[in-house]
């Protein structure tokens, strides 16, 4: 089939595993855009990082919508800054848009989940 | 292009703006699950009337 | 092989709208359409509801299937604890979600 072009939108802390879906939909030869919401950031342990890289190497990108992107990621990990203006336009020409999980949440979480 | 937004919870701010962007030019339509009742029947129809759907958080 | 026109995906990503999917299988049923459903994440959960039986026993074994990562990474034991109405065929990978694009000619997130 043909690929296409996937958008994942990521704005709750708890569901970067949008992230892994949409380098399963890489592998699959899609185009895979996972979009990280206002600065809900995944830990960036090894696993996160080859899976960022990964998606990148399938001529697909990671987005920071809403907060600057941090800038001590590690090496080889690229995620871009993009307006929600921006966003809008480019997802115009999405053929599959995908709000994962859940929204953001409107509290901060306990010391018990907050790492 | 005939485009579907279906919304799970109540819209923020950022979802309201990304959908006017979504919407612009393209004959559009809507569908609330956050109601006690959801028409699913309805809901269904809307899906294949559709040639695009974006189920919102 | 073209995306069947009268065939909905549903990719299931939150653990929280099991009526709306069950409610959209139902329709589908009475529309003469079929659903393909794939649960990934904290959504494989609602695989211990009773809706989730009901679910399952309106799909074909083929088109229902749940992430055994995500099943594994939730603590279940994807062996000797699969959900009621499933079997370990349909215990899948993500490449499940890739079929849902190819086969179906409709799709929501849930």
């Amino acid at each position: 089939m043909e690929s296409l072009k996937v958008y994942i939108l990521i704005a709750n802390r708890v569901y970067n595993d949008g992230i892994r879906s949409g380098l399963g939909l890489a592998v699959e030869n899609h185009y895979a855009y996972p979009v990280i919401m206002n600065g809900e950031f995944p830990r960036m342990t090894e696993y996160m990082t080859e899976n960022i890289a990964w998606i990148a190497d399938m001529e697909g990108e990671i987005f920071s919508c809403g907060a600057d992107a941090p800038e001590d990621l590690p090496e080889d990990t690229t995620i871009t800054n993009i307006s929600l203006e921006e966003l809008g336009e480019r997802m115009r020409e999405a053929d599959i848009i995908i709000p994962y999980g859940l929204p953001k949440q409107a509290h901060e979480p306990p010391p018990s989940c907050s790492e | 292009m005939k485009i579907l937004q279906v919304y799970r919870s109540e819209p923020s701010e950022d979802v309201k703006k990304l959908v006017t962007i979504l919407n612009r030019d393209r004959d559009a339509d809507e569908f609330k699950l956050y109601v006690d009742n959801p028409d699913y029947d309805a809901l269904l129809q809307k899906i294949f009337a559709n040639d695009k759907t974006v189920c919102w958080w | 092989m073209a995306a069947d026109p009268n065939k909905l995906g549903i990719f299931v990503t939150s653990a929280q709208n099991m009526r709306h999917i069950l409610g959209l299988a139902e329709a589908a049923k009475r529309a003469g359409k079929t659903v393909k459903v794939f649960f990934t994440f904290k959504s494989i959960h609602l695989t211990k509801s009773p809706e989730f039986y009901a679910l399952s026993q309106l799909c074909d074994a083929e088109d229902i299937a749940i992430c055994a990562d995500s099943y594994i990474c939730e603590g279940y034991d994807n062996v000797n604890d699969i959900p009621r109405g499933m079997t370990d065929k349909q215990m899948r990978t993500q490449a499940f979600h890739g079929a849902i694009l190819a086969e179906c000619g409709k799709y929501i997130v849930m």
